[in-house]
């Protein structure tokens, strides 16, 4: 196994001041304007699969409030903090027109709920096995109630690029800021892991949408790609053959494509 | 010889489960089909009948607290069981240490708790307030992100509701109470003294401190203890005073008998049940995200890295008692220890002196307890060997030894 194969070439964050609020933003690539919304991790680096997107699009890249090089606000109590912040940042960066918006896992929560309050800002909606969906019968793995070799085995089915990613196990640095971002996630989703009110709220998206699902989510129930897609007026799903949760970082390649292909066909 | 005070505390497991070594866990995961309520009956009995011996035997308190949905301690209600306590005895103060006052959405139903036992028993009761342990937060569901911000909050309002008289409306972050008004009062005024038992972090301390809150270290060996207490004096002298042994209070399981030979024999399996099984509980149960801070979180990391510090389940019964997590020994042995946390530390407390643990039976407690009444507790005490409510020596973190903080 080569690391160099494999980390992207590094991208250093700018720090912006949005509303107050320091935000750290990686960008880089040229087109159309891509924001994309990290989810519960993966912070602190521009991944291959941001490289892979900026092939086809100037590609955006906050880190959350309380993730990254983003530091905590006392303000940050649920969803609808980060849908006005999102918005705050998009005002920052002058995107008057509408725009392309993707979001991974928790992201994927952040990004339906963005699309919901704001449809006319978006020309497009990506969700990667994305949060949030209450589905009957199944439930989201409890990611607070693993160790993180646990955590990683559940959503990586194929552990071949988990170097990406993975922390040092004896790096102190790294378990802090592991445990602050998951800090962080226990304020959004501690007490619900789904929200309820979203089914029906979703037909509020007016924008082309697509749902990008693993071949088997074993963090977030496979379901949930689908019951999106179904409450998403204008919605399609596509699946990553081989992968599971982690799938941004197990297949970047295709899934980047197939975000990427998606936004070409919206025109 | 320094003073110090003895408290009874029995955590009232309930032992019957499989090893340690067999399960992921003793709490939020161990399955309650593997409670038998006759069983558990018997316990109660067993346990009730040692609070109420530790009157007897003149111990200076007796203690009850609260823990959820596990089997290392079975009083998910303090309340409950100190309020069968306040039935059945009528001297021994009662310390409920304490009510975990995040995982409940209104604290103004501890205060009236509280204050109930409180008039009931005619003021013999110590009001410790916990955040509750990391586990708690899984069972319970509460965030975990809030805990501290929760428990200072709840914490304001409790005390303000004994001691301004109501109603009054409280506006908090986390509690929005329009009419605050508990009756009935507490019969201690201007309320039960308060403790915060905890496991050192330093927010906990430094708050226990500038407050003159008596603090109570938990399971820890003595060496970290020594630390937090170091903490503690440190606090108090930037608060503009010297801490008092009534402030420092240690929970460490002490078992005596005739000799140290016998007291290793009587007490090891019982002790090894204590940390190997009742104290099972993987990081992710004991710390779950935002309980503490990462500040916090990265002290304990490099602590344990420097110190070589092990999960409680993975300490030999050999380096518990070389650390000092627990005390057993004759009662020249056991004087000895207690007299390390007297003079080296300044400690004034001794909690869960002879407490129940694991599957020990009622036969050995009971030996326990009269033993260490007779042999230990006289050498800390005044002659006579009487306890401190026979002295007329106010409780521990009374008001009266309380000055209020500077505003």
């Amino acid at each position: 196994m080569t690391v160099v194969d494999q980390k992207a070439p590094a991208v250093e964050p700018t720090m912006l001041d949005v509303a107050g609020t320091p935000v750290a933003v990686r960008r880089k690539g040229s087109g159309r304007p891509l924001l994309f919304l990290h989810g519960a991790g993966f912070t602190g680096q521009w991944l291959r699969f941001h490289e892979a997107l900026a092939e086809g699009a100037d590609v955006i890249a906050p880190e959350t409030v309380g993730f990254g090089g983003t530091p905590l606000q006392d303000w940050l109590d649920g969803f609808d903090d980060l849908v006005l912040h999102v918005d705050d940042l998009r005002a920052t960066l002058g995107l008057d027109e509408p725009f392309d918006l993707v979001g991974y896992s928790l992201g994927g929560w952040i990004a339906a709920d963005y699309a919901i309050f704001y449809p006319e800002r978006l020309r497009s909606l990506t969700l990667i096995t994305p949060a949030g969906f209450p589905l009957e019968g199944s439930s989201v793995a409890d990611l607070f109630h693993m160790y993180p070799d646990e955590l990683f085995a559940t959503i990586f089915n194929d552990m071949s690029n988990v170097g990406e990613v993975a922390p040092d196990p004896q790096d102190i640095e790294a378990a802090v800021k592991g445990y602050d971002e998951a800090s962080t996630t226990a304020r959004l989703v501690w007490d619900r892991r789904d929200d309820p009110k979203l089914p029906r709220r979703l037909r509020r998206v007016t924008c082309p949408a697509l749902v990008v699902g693993a071949e088997q989510d074993r963090l977030i129930p496979d379901g949930a790609v689908d019951a999106y897609a179904a409450a998403l007026p204008r919605a399609d799903t596509v699946r990553i053959p081989g992968t599971g949760h982690a799938l941004i970082i197990e297949q970047p390649g295709a899934v980047a494509k197939a975000v990427l292909d998606f936004q070409e066909r919206v025109g | 010889m320094s003073d110090m005070q003895f408290f009874h505390f029995g955590l009232m497991p309930y032992p019957f489960i499989p090893p340690g070594e067999e399960i992921q866990s003793t709490w939020v995961t161990l399955s309650n089909a593997h409670y038998d309520p006759k069983v558990g009956a018997r316990l109660y009995k067993e346990y009730l009948d040692q609070a109420v011996l530790a009157e007897k035997l003149g111990y200076d308190g007796t203690c009850v607290n609260e823990h959820h949905q596990n089997a290392y301690g079975t009083m998910p209600d303090p309340n409950v069981m100190g309020s069968q306590i306040v039935a059945r005895t009528s001297k021994i103060p009662i310390g409920i240490i304490g009510n975990a006052l995040p995982l409940h959405s209104n604290p103004v139903r501890v205060a009236e708790s509280v204050a109930m036992l409180d008039v009931l028993s005619e003021g013999r009761i110590i009001s410790g307030f916990v955040r509750g342990t990391g586990m708690e937060y899984h069972s319970m569901r509460a965030n975990p992100a809030y805990s501290r911000e929760r428990f200072w909050e709840a914490h304001d309002l409790i005390i303000r509701s004994w001691t301004d008289d109501g109603p009054f409306a409280w506006k908090g972050k986390h509690f929005d109470v329009p009419y605050v008004n508990p009756w009935p009062r507490p019969y201690q005024q201007p309320h039960p003294p308060i403790w915060l038992p905890g496991t050192g972090s330093v927010e906990t301390i430094t708050e226990a401190a500038r407050r003159r809150y008596p603090f109570m270290m938990v399971f820890a060996p003595l060496s970290f203890t020594k630390l937090n207490y170091e903490m503690y004096h440190r606090a108090a002298n930037e608060a503009g005073y010297e801490a008092s042994p009534e402030q420092l209070a240690f929970c460490v399981p002490t078992y005596v008998a005739e000799t140290d030979e016998q007291a290793h024999a009587e007490a090891r399996e019982h002790y090894l049940w204590l940390f190997h099984t009742g104290l099972k509980v993987p990081t992710y149960q004991l710390v779950p995200p935002g309980y503490v801070s990462g500040r916090s979180l990265r002290g304990m990391l490099e602590g344990r890295k420097r110190f070589r510090m092990k999960e409680h389940w993975e300490l030999t019964y050999e380096e518990l008692v070389q650390e000092q997590y627990i005390i057993v020994g004759s009662p020249d042995t056991v004087t000895e220890k207690l007299t390390i946390y007297a003079e080296e530390c300044g400690a004034g407390i001794h909690v869960g002196s002879s407490m129940q643990v694991g599957n020990m039976p009622n036969w050995k407690v009971v030996k326990n307890m009269t033993l260490f009444a007779e042999e230990v507790m006289p050498n800390f005490r005044p002659s006579g060997n009487r306890p401190a409510w026979e002295r007329g020596v106010p409780l521990p973190g009374a008001a009266s030894l309380v000055e209020p903080i500077p505003a």
